[in-house]
């Protein structure tokens, strides 16, 4: 996070608005951070207050189930510029209505997990306040809850030393509206955006085919209306998921919680959390805070180093025999062990004491058991053999030559040399190795904690130091992937410990805890957030929203499935229109949506348009000099990204973030729908290419024909046959003897592919005997036969009727592309 | 010119114009079939020894807006054609070219003329009638013949009777469209020398070669016309002479041979009719650059070109030629006829040629 987010981000703005920046007036943060917010310039602001009115009656409409009926007028005054919101929502309760429009920073939805248009409850106090400081008058405000005799209007002003808002006028009023909310802000500005204005409720009106949207300007009106009476799926709010939340909301959270213990704080306030998860979750964090404890081979049958010897005479006035037992029970339990760690030693002798003492009628205390305990550990540890050699010569520099010439000097040593050796190339010289795990194995003597604890940082650390000592001294090369895999080989021979985490309220004074514990949820792994937080516009009403404001020949639309970033689950939606009455000149037209909001500035920042831009769109049959870049051409292209957190680059939320696993799914979500504009672009020039081949070969043959008529001294042939066949037509062709009462239309299908053909035949006199199935019906005194007929490529089938023979016909054949089919009849 | 053959002539595109008429009314897709003119299917025709097409055939079919437009424009073309000899009037090719622009139908018009001259080319395979019976003429190509030989031609002011040393001037006796109007009288030429240039041509009978070696000087002018080519071979059958060509050493000059001794790729339809199997190649060789170490100059990519080409073109697969054009590849020069001058005027009559003749066992 930025230190601007920061600053601004859920992580804390309200705490320090509240608690520290009281001194600050609410006017004066404004003030500084109004280009954030989007309320830089006159002709901006005017831009942000409507966007920000419209999202919030968007919002109150769709919360209460109601199809949103939005109305937006923007009057000249004589100064100012006056705006006016209207909704159908469910109207505002009188204690809730200030709060809402006046005070920055509530709203329900500040630390939902829920895809909505606001999230930081700054929007729409925000153009109150840009309104009040500009014009210097309040917010007028008139609401009428459902079934409320009459509507309350108020005026409001927001105290900018308190943050509070005030009410100054306070009456009922009528109002034609049966339920909703009318803002009405005064303010300094002017209509030099009005294309960014425009944009902004045709865009609206593009992703929200559910409302129906009005705007009236000083001198235009537009309307944008419903297509679709469906209301986006409600969403349901989730816990934040592990993966997605930041320390200082971990930190804050564990102060609001009830729970006690880690475990039940993370089963309770996060989401795809249970009992196992808490536990792995619990596990990571104690790796790192207690780091793990180094588990040994215990020694073996061959090897000095009597376990049962030690445990015996470290054990006292216990009586032999139960001290024997007590002895060999430990020892056995060690040693029928690969590798054990100091607390699983401990663990042994508890068990071992207390069924040896009921055994033998005595009781092994927790002092005898310490001692049983340090002994066989440093039994295990060899830490006795090296002390003693080293002192018994009284000879540092010896003790030293003999660790390097004699490689079972160190139990520890051989045990590290195993693991260092099979983790390290074979190329390593054994030599290196060796002196490499002495100098390790030092490290692990070394610790003040006996227990022999590192954390995977600490680890690598003396890994290091190790390394670098032998490098040194040995004149190797000891490189970054050794270590690393050594870390590795050791750090997964070494064991969790068993300690309690810490109780929540430990945690809470405990800042490195309580980042070891976020350290912790992020390395674990946990199931995807649950989607049904997310609203997708779904690919079909994408497609009929953009077909409701875009005038184009071809529309396509796809909704890819919910990816996760950071924690908060996204759906990635895209759409293409192409043709028709968009304009062919000049660049395509990006039209970016974020949880159903326009994005109407910064265009250029936004992750959404580098992707469009890095897509190869040659490919996909539409113009792009240089092979990048926005693609040229007669289309619109439209993302709408959805998340419980969309990650913005500022806080005017202008622009999507480059955050790479959203970036993935928008460019497939392009992809997905451009696929299908190829296609439809494909078939369009096959199309294009048959029309011109017709064209011209529907001139040039019967020219021929006549030609060759001429030359011949014939009469003209017959060509029909011979032009559906070089244009693998379907040909449908009408027979009739002279004076005969019988019809015959023979369809003959000169392609490749079986075609379905629905024909129907319009008789002036009824017709008898119809063949295959048809029927006539009468309609104001014309027949109308219809078959439906599947005729296989390269066949042809005859459809038969009788009719008296002054009768007129009109054919109209449906089922093949104009393109194809030749009617001659 | 007799009645007959334009009768015939005529019947056969007036069929050829009623098979369209035919597949139109089958509800066919309307198409002639033709032999394909390429190196690939050339045959060698072992009772006459010349190369003929083979048994490959492209199709032009309506099926495609160009095939379309080809077979309007040759309705059209047998059209005018059937009228011409019904009228008794002839054209040459260049003619039909622009006259396909007085037509009332855009389409029909040619685009340049080797799109029309290949149309008639088409028109005779397919018929089966030669383009000199459908009236249809060359432009002059001023092929000439100086030497003893004394014959009659049929023109239109009547017979004349010429002799090709005594009744010509220096330019000789011009070759006429249709040979097959000359009647040989008499001749004392011992041989036929082909010449490729002007150059070379003025060259031998400013030194009398015709005179001294009894010499029918025959010349080509470049790639030679079928008359040029028609009349040559009447020479070889019916006075018996032996045929020489005498060109440039370099590929195209071993076409210029190739079409006089087996036809060209593109008439093979007419190879018995024109060419003469029996031509020898006098030179130059590409072993005469090497042996009279002439002047050269360096063979182009394109002339690399060609030569590759010619070592897999079936008439030049015989251990002569892939020997002569390995030698030229290897020493990558190539040299002019008139590359003889550097040893003097009169080498060429007076060694170059005797010598190769008397190898040749001309004489």
């Amino acid at each position: 996070m930025t230190s601007l987010q920061s600053t601004l981000g859920e992580e804390g703005i309200a705490e320090e608005l509240a608690d520290n920046q009281r001194a600050i007036s609410i006017a004066e943060f404004f003030e500084k951070n109004k280009h954030m917010l989007g309320f830089d310039s006159g002709a901006r602001g005017l831009v942000t207050a409507v966007k920000e009115a419209v999202d919030n009656a968007l919002d109150a409409a769709e919360e209460a189930s109601i199809l949103p009926d939005i109305y937006v007028e923007i009057q000249e005054t004589d100064d100012y510029y006056r705006l006016i919101v209207e909704d159908n929502g469910p109207g505002l309760t009188k204690e809730s209505l200030p709060k809402v429009f006046g005070k920055l920073l509530y709203g329900s939805r500040f630390h939902a997990r829920e895809q909505s248009r606001g999230q930081q409850g700054i929007g729409i106090s925000a153009a109150v306040l840009y309104a009040q400081l500009t014009s210097g008058k309040p917010a007028k405000i008139t609401s009428r809850t459902q079934g409320a005799n009459e509507a309350e209007y108020f005026e409001l002003i927001i105290d900018t030393d308190e943050n509070e808002p005030e009410i100054s006028v306070e009456e009922t009023t009528t109002w034609d509206r049966p339920h909703g909310t009318r803002i009405e802000l005064e303010m300094e500005a002017n209509m030099r955006a009005r294309n960014q204005l425009h944009n902004y409720m045709k865009h609206t009106a593009v992703v929200n085919p559910h409302a129906r949207l009005e705007l009236v300007e000083p001198d235009a009106h537009f309307k944008f209306e419903r297509a679709t009476d469906q209301l986006p799926e409600e969403t349901e709010e989730i816990r934040p998921h592990p993966h997605g939340v930041e320390l200082g909301t971990v930190i804050k959270m564990l102060n609001a919680t009830d729970s006690h213990s880690v475990s039940g704080f993370l089963q309770e306030e996060f989401t795809r959390v249970g009992k196992k998860t808490a536990e792995s979750i619990i596990d990571e964090f104690r790796d790192r805070h207690y780091g793990r404890a180094m588990r040994w081979k215990p020694p073996g049958a061959h090897e000095p180093g009597d376990i049962q010897a030690t445990v015996e005479a470290a054990t006292v006035n216990k009586g032999a025999e139960a001290t024997t037992a007590f002895a060999t029970e430990i020892a056995d339990a060690v040693s029928s062990r690969d590798r054990i760690a100091h607390h699983e030693l401990a663990g042994i002798v508890e068990n071992v004491g207390e069924a040896v003492g009921d055994e033998y009628g005595t009781t092994f205390g927790s002092t005898v058991r310490e001692n049983a305990i340090e002994a066989a550990w440093e039994t295990i540890c060899g830490h006795e053999e090296v002390t003693d050699q080293g002192t018994d010569d009284g000879d540092g520099q010896q003790a030293l030559d003999e660790i390097g010439e004699e490689p079972d000097v160190s139990r520890l040593v051989t045990d590290l040399y195993g693991i260092s050796d099979a983790a390290t190339s074979t190329r390593k010289d054994d030599e290196v190795v060796h002196a490499f795990s002495v100098r390790l194995a030092g490290t692990f003597e070394d610790l003040e904690d006996t227990r022999h604890r590192l954390t995977h940082r600490e680890l690598r650390k003396a890994i290091d130091r190790a390394a670098n000592l032998t490098e040194e001294y040995d004149d190797v090369a000891f490189g970054d992937t050794a270590r690393e895999n050594v870390t590795e080989a050791v750090w997964n021979v070494m064991a969790t410990v068993p300690d309690d985490p810490p109780l929540v309220r430990e945690l809470t004074g405990d800042r490195d805890a309580s980042s070891d514990l976020v350290e912790g949820m992020r390395a674990t792994n946990i199931m995807a957030p649950p989607t049904r937080c997310l609203s997708p516009i779904t690919d079909e009403l994408v497609e009929a929203g953009l077909r409701k404001e875009f005038d184009a020949d071809f529309y396509a639309a796809a909704t890819r499935d919910a990816g996760v970033s950071g924690g908060d689950p996204f759906i990635v939606e895209a759409g293409i229109a192409y043709g028709g009455d968009l304009a062919a000149e000049g660049r395509v037209d990006v039209l970016r949506f974020a949880n159903r909001v326009p994005l109407v500035y910064q265009r250029g920042a936004c992750a959404t348009t580098d992707v469009v831009k890095g897509i190869g769109w040659r490919n996909y049959g539409l113009d792009q000099p240089g092979g990048s870049g926005l693609p040229n051409g007669p289309a619109v292209i439209m993302v709408h990204v959805a998340s419980t957190n969309v990650p913005f680059t500022s806080e005017s939320k202008d622009a999507v973030a480059n955050v790479p696993e959203i970036e993935d799914e928008i460019e497939l979500a392009i992809r997905e729908a451009a696929r299908e504009l190829k296609r439809y672009l494909n078939k369009r020039r096959s199309m294009q290419k048959r029309r011109q081949k017709q064209n011209v070969l529907g001139k040039i043959l019967p020219e021929m024909a006549e030609k060759v008529a001429e030359v011949t001294g014939r009469e003209q042939p017959d060509i029909d046959d011979a032009v559906a066949r070089i244009m693998n037509n379907v040909l449908v062709e009408r027979h009739r003897e002279d004076d005969d009462s019988s019809v015959k239309l023979v369809v003959e299908n000169h392609s490749g592919t079986a075609e379905s053909l629905e024909i129907t035949d319009i008789v002036s006199a009824e017709p008898a005997n119809l063949s295959d199935g048809a029927s006539a019906i009468e309609m104001d005194g014309e027949w109308f036969i219809s078959w439906d007929v599947d005729v296989p490529g390269g066949e042809e089938a005859t459809l038969e009727y009788d009719v008296p023979d002054d009768a007129t016909f009109d054919l109209d054949v449906k089922g093949v592309d104009e393109e194809k089919l030749t009617i001659t009849a | 010119m007799s009645t007959d053959t334009d009768a015939t002539a005529r019947a056969q595109l007036i069929d050829l114009a009623a098979q369209f008429y035919d597949q139109f009314e089958l509800g066919e897709i309307p198409h002639m079939e033709l032999p394909t003119r390429s190196k690939t299917n050339i045959e060698l025709d072992e009772e006459a020894n010349v190369w003929v097409y083979g048994d490959r055939t492209s199709t032009r079919s309506a099926n495609s807006v160009r095939g379309a437009r080809k077979l309007l424009k040759a309705v059209y073309t047998i059209e005018f054609l059937a009228d011409q000899l019904e009228q008794d009037r002839s054209s040459t090719l260049r003619e039909l070219y622009y006259l396909s622009e007085s037509w009332d139908n855009k389409e029909a018009q040619f685009n340049d003329q080797d799109e029309s001259n290949q149309l008639i080319e088409d028109l005779e395979i397919v018929s089966e009638v030669t383009r000199e019976d459908f009236h249809m003429r060359p432009e002059e190509s001023g092929a000439t013949i100086m030497g003893p030989l004394f014959l009659r031609e049929q023109t239109r002011r009547g017979d004349r009777e010429i002799h090709c040393q005594e009744d010509v001037g220096e330019g000789g006796y011009q070759i006429p469209n249709n040979p097959d109007t000359i009647e040989f009288l008499s001749s004392d030429a011992e041989f036929i020398l082909c010449v490729e240039t002007g150059g070379m041509r003025d060259r031998l009978v400013e030194n009398g070669f015709d005179d001294d070696y009894g010499a029918l000087v025959v010349h080509l002018k470049g790639q030679p016309a079928r008359a040029t080519r028609r009349i040559t071979k009447r020479l070889h059958d019916e006075l018996e002479l032996p045929v020489t060509v005498f060109t440039d050493a370099d590929p195209w000059s071993y076409r210029i041979f190739g079409s006089v001794a087996y036809g060209s790729i593109k008439s093979a339809h007419l190879s018995e009719y024109l060419a003469t199997p029996q031509a020898q190649f006098i030179g130059i060789q590409p072993s005469d650059i090497v042996e009279y170490d002439l002047p050269t100059d360096p063979l182009t990519d394109s002339d690399i070109n060609a030569l590759e080409n010619e070592l897999t073109d079936p008439r030049f697969q015989t251990d002569y030629w892939e020997e002569q054009i390995e030698l030229q590849l290897d020493i990558g020069k190539k040299a002019e006829q008139q590359a003889l001058a550097a040893r003097g005027l009169d080498f060429v009559t007076d060694t170059y040629l005797p010598e190769r003749l008397e190898e040749m066992g001309i004489f």
